[in-house]
């Protein structure tokens, strides 16, 4: 309060404090929110981890990204490798047709496959063989400097070679160690896991596809979908040790399997069959819950004459959208299916199953001589949702991702120039953004970064360990 | 049990459910393996002291009595109609956190959702007789319910109350719908600048393609974010593999896949932005994701890729075209997956085939095309491998092929069925799926992949909630509203 | 024999000896006619959950329903015909792109045109124990890359998006 009770100060008046905030209280909320989150400008504000160095001892998508989460939101993260090979993602590559090439010291032809790419933004890439007992000490001063790890071995390995949890918390009584793999403890313990691995083994892929009678078989998320998705909860997991730690100083260890992430994500799926000993099965492009509201093919592509087999063959989808009932009278008026609406008013009756089927042939029928974007434009008109089914072309000229930054191009230090979709996409924050600075190095490219500049190791020890494939 | 002969009359599908309940038919139908049969899996690769080292250490049942790694922190979470937000503000709630869920006094829609708007399957409240949809109680998860009317003058005041104590709010309103209310983050900051808030939609609370509401008010849900940012496009079989209009369309995941990844990566952010308000700065923030921009992290490369060379990511069915071998195929009895891609477990897996079926091991190894790894995923490379290592398959069921395949240590598994998953001697060991009893009786749930940790497992403690079952412990708490006060606004709509 | 067709026709003398690899998905429940995609002969098959329940049966001078989409000769060194030979192999429609390599695709540039370091080989790093410089220096290690840069920005190739 001023010294003066009459003198009327603007901080003591509830409300804006100043012309700014005043200015930023009236502004509509889009413009406010383009203010706020600033994409673009991401490197003027403070990294979120600032100080939090992890250990990435990691190989495929599935554990890398626990770490790469991490290493968005600024932490620096060390990405352990196998001398030479690397990660074995470095080799996958979609049909075997795209590669980044980096300078080479042993083999010019093999370049590192696209498989590679987003799962370790902004590392720093270290070679380490641990098999060698030299080595584990090196290790171990790592470990000493380090917040925690994700290493991703076989249960057991990392115990024979002395560098699991119950030996690091010795050394660091703060670290946070994760194992992450497919099962864990347990009689499977040993099985090997992969995205794919999760999907059919946790019933992801028993819930997805066409059913049977459509024609269809149980089917794969086009992504590694649950290698990504753990990732994440691992991420998570890890932060919210970290808030313990905050509180006790002590670290822990986490034992995560990825089998089990869409079993979490499966919402009824289990509840239903517990109490009903009902199996879930296959419902296509429908929605077992909301109907209408799932997607129709339309008889005519967009594009008849396009180069791109995708353009050409595929943009025939749209998802249509109208549950509540206003909305589905309306679909059906548009539509001319006025019988439909009339048989099936509410909306507990339109979503069995029998009506669904019938309801969706009615709209495909009706599509039939339309292309995709007449029938998203008479739906839309009419004020009903719909959206074409996009393609990777269309999400990359979509002007809404692009003015969010969500989609951009990166000049990749030692790659050029790379259309960036992650880091930025998973979340904006008006003060401490995630953002991408590179996408990935070479096996073992900041060897000496870390190995003299980190650990003060000479560099002639750094080059007889080279030599002899210890690094 | 299982084998008492009982008299019964089934003359529509009403008559079935009584006989399904876990009264009758308890979870797991068969017991999982004893532990000693376990340390036995351990000593054979001469684990077992490690073994028995994370039983003792990691056990999913000793996880109830350790520490919460969010003890203390409160969380507001306040949406409808999405997963998204309520996974987020689930795992804030497994991992300890407070949680309070506002719903409008008319509660939440997700609640009344059920499979094929079947009532049968929803859950009534024991004490209020209240039903609730299965959807919406599994992903209810250690939450508190009140109810508000947040469109209230009063109901926003009592919004801000309780907003001064949230460490986190999680808006699961359409766009700018909390701003314009006058309670959203501009103004909660105002009043607590140490609030992290994060709204969580499907493509954005801004920008020209962010979320919709349909002229009649519909929401814009789940699919539409996997719609709209390709995976969709890019998933299923193509038309070379079955008919278009048979099957071989783009397909979208059975799941609201999106929303649950908008929710975990939620839960991420909001976590960095505690730790960066409780470590240096001591100031919250404002958080946007959406389903359709988080799943790009998701996507793999495939947007890097159209960038590269304008290749536009087509349907691969149950085949990754970035992997050979991974992928699943037709057997005896359903699907197999099989995956190894480098070289050590290519030939292993190679090695397992041509047992049964010699010609195998010939046309793959062989091929001097197929010997190099990044070669191998070629297309026609796919089809060839494919071709073969399913006419092994046709003649063996998922069981047999899983067996043969991990005596070759190669990470396989089948296709399982719900039914399956839950009696799968590793998933029932662990557990991966628990019962949990809750105000809407037993319930098989799915556990947390955060629960197995020495210190703080995150954990499932309660499911469900009735409508309001917490209003007046929370508005006594955080708003000095005592009882009569809560049913005068209860009253008049407030609450 | 099933899900391969074994072709063993004498043609010329000689025995054909390609095999025809028949997709699981298409084939594993599927009846009607295909063709070897080397020699052309037809056969009928009927297969019930990949297994060959009749067939194959020659079928002379009758036209196929469906070709196989890859076939490949193992006396021969494995010589192959990818998807889409006209007359041997069915086109396969869904594809990244209307182009099918099968092999790295060497990339300079973007789809925006700015550099892209997608080709091989590259020189040879300097760096101690695989020490990666920062940059890529592409005007000292890609002169001829730098120039066509150079050529494509004046001919107005190289845009913002």
């Amino acid at each position: 309060m001023a010294k003066d009770p009459r003198e009327t100060r603007i901080e003591d008046l509830p409300g804006p404090k100043s012309k700014g905030e005043l200015e930023e209280m009236k502004m509509p909320y889009e413009e406010y929110c383009r203010k706020a989150f600033d994409p673009g400008n991401e490197w003027a504000k403070p990294e979120a981890l600032k100080g939090v160095r992890w250990l990435s001892c990691t190989m495929y998508i599935f554990t890398p990204h626990s770490a790469a989460n991490l290493a968005e939101l600024g932490a620096d993260v060390i990405k352990i490798e196998i001398p030479r090979m690397g990660d074995a993602m470095r080799h996958t590559s979609p049909f075997n047709e795209a590669y980044l090439y980096p300078l080479h010291d042993t083999r010019p032809m093999t370049g590192t496959g696209f498989g590679f790419t987003n799962a370790n933004s902004n590392e720093t890439f270290l070679s380490m063989d641990y098999h060698i007992p030299e080595m584990v000490d090196v290790f171990y001063q790592l470990v000493k400097m380090s917040d925690g790890l994700t290493e991703l071995y076989r249960p057991g390995t990392f115990d024979r070679w002395k560098m699991s949890y119950r030996y690091l918390q010795e050394i660091n009584p703060r670290f946070i160690y994760v194992w992450g793999g497919g099962f864990g403890y347990g009689p499977k313990v040993f099985g090997g896991s992969y995205d794919i691995l999760g999907q059919a083994h946790a019933g992801l892929a028993s819930i997805t596809g066409m059913h049977e009678y459509m024609g269809g078989h149980c089917t794969k998320h086009s992504n590694w979908c649950i290698d990504w998705m753990s990732g994440t909860l691992i991420s998570y997991g890890v932060l919210a040790s970290i808030h313990w730690r905050r509180k006790t100083g002590l670290g822990t260890m986490i034992e995560f399997s990825q089998v089990q992430t869409p079993s979490r994500i499966s919402g009824y799926t289990f509840p239903l069959y517990g109490r009903f000993g009902i199996v879930r099965q296959r419902w296509g492009n429908w929605d077992t819950q909301l109907c209408v509201h799932g997607i129709i093919l339309c008889g005519k592509s967009d594009f008849p004459d396009a180069q791109n087999p995708q353009d050409k063959h595929d943009a025939r989808y749209v998802m249509v959208s109208a549950f509540n009932d206003p909305d589905f009278k309306e679909l059906c008026d548009i539509t001319g299916l006025k019988d439909l609406y009339g048989g099936y008013k509410a909306h507990k009756e339109r979503a069995d199953a029998r009506p669904q089927v019938e309801i969706y042939t009615a709209l495909e029928k009706w599509a039939a001589d339309k292309t995709r974007t007449q029938v998203v434009k008479i739906l839309t008109d009419a004020g009903i949702l719909a959206a074409p089914v996009m393609n990777d072309r269309e999400v990359y000229e979509c002007e809404h991702y692009r003015e969010r930054g969500t989609i951009r191009w990166l000049d990749d230090p030692l790659y050029g120039d790379i259309l960036l979709q992650s880091g930025h996409s998973v979340g904006m924050m008006t003060k401490t953004p995630r953002r991408t600075n590179w996408i990935w190095r070479p096996v073992g490219a900041d060897n000496v970064k870390v190995y003299r500049d980190l650990l003060g190791i000479p560099l002639s020890k750094i080059e007889e360990w080279y030599n002899k494939a210890w690094i | 049990m299982a084998n008492e002969k009982r008299e019964v009359e089934i003359k529509s599908r009403a008559d079935t459910l009584p006989l399904m309940s876990p009264e009758v038919r308890p979870w797991p139908i068969t017991p999982p393996p004893p532990p000693e049969e376990v340390m036995k899996v351990y000593e054979k690769r001469k684990a077992g002291e490690f073994g028995k080292w994370c039983e003792d250490n990691l056990r999913f049942e000793k996880g109830f009595g350790k520490a919460e790694a969010l003890q203390g922190f409160k969380v507001l979470d306040i949406g409808l109609w999405r997963m998204g937000h309520k996974f987020a503000s689930s795992l804030l709630g497994e991992a300890g956190a407070e949680v309070i869920c506002i719903e409008p006094p008319g509660g939440d829609p997700m609640r009344k959702l059920t499979p094929f708007g079947r009532e049968e399957y929803m859950l009534a409240d024991k004490e209020t007789g209240e039903k609730c949809g299965l959807d919406f109680i599994s992903e209810m998860v250690n939450k508190h319910s009140v109810t508000l009317n947040i469109e209230t003058e009063e109901g926003q005041e009592l919004f801000k109350k309780l907003a001064k104590h949230a460490d986190v709010i999680v808006d699961g309103h359409l766009p700018g719908y909390m701003d314009n209310l006058g309670v959203g983050y501009r103004q909660i900051s105002r009043i607590n600048p140490r609030a992290v808030y994060c709204w969580v939609g499907v493509r954005g609370s801004w920008g020209p393609y962010k979320d919709r509401v349909s002229k009649h008010g519909q929401w814009e849900l789940e699919p539409f974010a996997q719609c709209t940012n390709s995976f969709v496009h890019n998933t299923g079989f193509p038309q070379d593999q079955l008919p278009r209009g048979k099957g071989g369309d783009p397909t979208r995941s059975g799941l609201w896949i999106n929303d649950y990844c908008a929710g975990e990566q939620a839960g991420v952010n909001i976590l960095a932005a505690l730790y960066w308000r409780d470590q240096f700065s001591g100031e919250g923030q404002f958080i946007e994701v959406t389903g359709a921009e988080s799943y790009f992290d998701i996507l793999d490369f495939d947007l890097s890729w159209y960038g590269f060379n304008a290749s536009i990511k087509a349907r691969t069915g149950g085949w990754d075209p970035n992997l050979n071998q991974y992928e699943w195929n037709p057997c005896r009895d359903g699907y197999m997956m099989i995956g190894g891609q480098s070289d050590r477990l290519w030939y292993r897996i190679g090695m397992c085939i041509e047992r049964d079926y010699p010609q195998f091991g010939r046309l793959i190894h062989e091929d001097p095309f197929l010997k190099e790894v990044g070669a191998r995923n070629a297309l026609h490379a796919l089809i060839k491998t494919y071709t073969l290592t399913t006419r092994w398959l046709r003649d063996i069921n998922r069981v047999e092929a899983e067996e043969k395949l991990m005596d070759y240590e190669i990470a396989a598994g089948p296709v399982l069925y719900t039914d399956e998953v839950a009696e799968f001697p590793h998933f029932k060991y662990r557990p991966w799926v628990y019962t949990c009893e809750t105000d809407y009786g037993t319930i098989l749930y799915p556990t947390p992949p955060n629960a197995f940790q020495i210190k703080t497992p995150h954990r499932v403690k309660w499911m469900g909630r009735a409508l309001g079952k917490d209003n007046n412990e929370v508005y006594q708490r955080y708003a000095g509203l005592g009882p009569t006060k809560v049913d005068e606004l209860q009253e008049k709509g407030v609450i | 024999m099933a899900d391969v067709i074994w072709c063993k026709k004498v043609v010329g003398g000689k025995p054909c000896e390609t095999v025809n690899y028949l997709d699981p998905y298409c084939f594993w429940n599927w009846e009607g006619k295909t063709n070897c995609a080397e020699c052309g002969t037809v056969y009928y098959i009927h297969m019930i959950q990949g297994h060959m329940y009749r067939g194959p049966d020659e079928k002379p001078g009758e036209k196929p329903d469906l070709s196989p989409l890859y076939a490949d000769k193992p006396l021969e060194g494995y010589r192959n015909y990818y998807p889409g030979v006209k007359g041997r192999t069915r086109p396969y429609e869904c594809l990244p792109r209307h182009i099918y390599l099968g092999k790295a695709d060497m990339v300079k540039f973007s789809i925006r045109g700015k550099p892209v370091r997608g080709w091989r080989p590259q020189p040879p790093s300097a760096g101690l124990a695989g020490q990666f410089p920062y940059k890529w220096d592409i005007k000292k290690l890609s002169p001829e890359v730098w120039a066509e840069y150079q050529e494509k920005k004046k001919k107005g190739e190289v845009k913002e998006w």
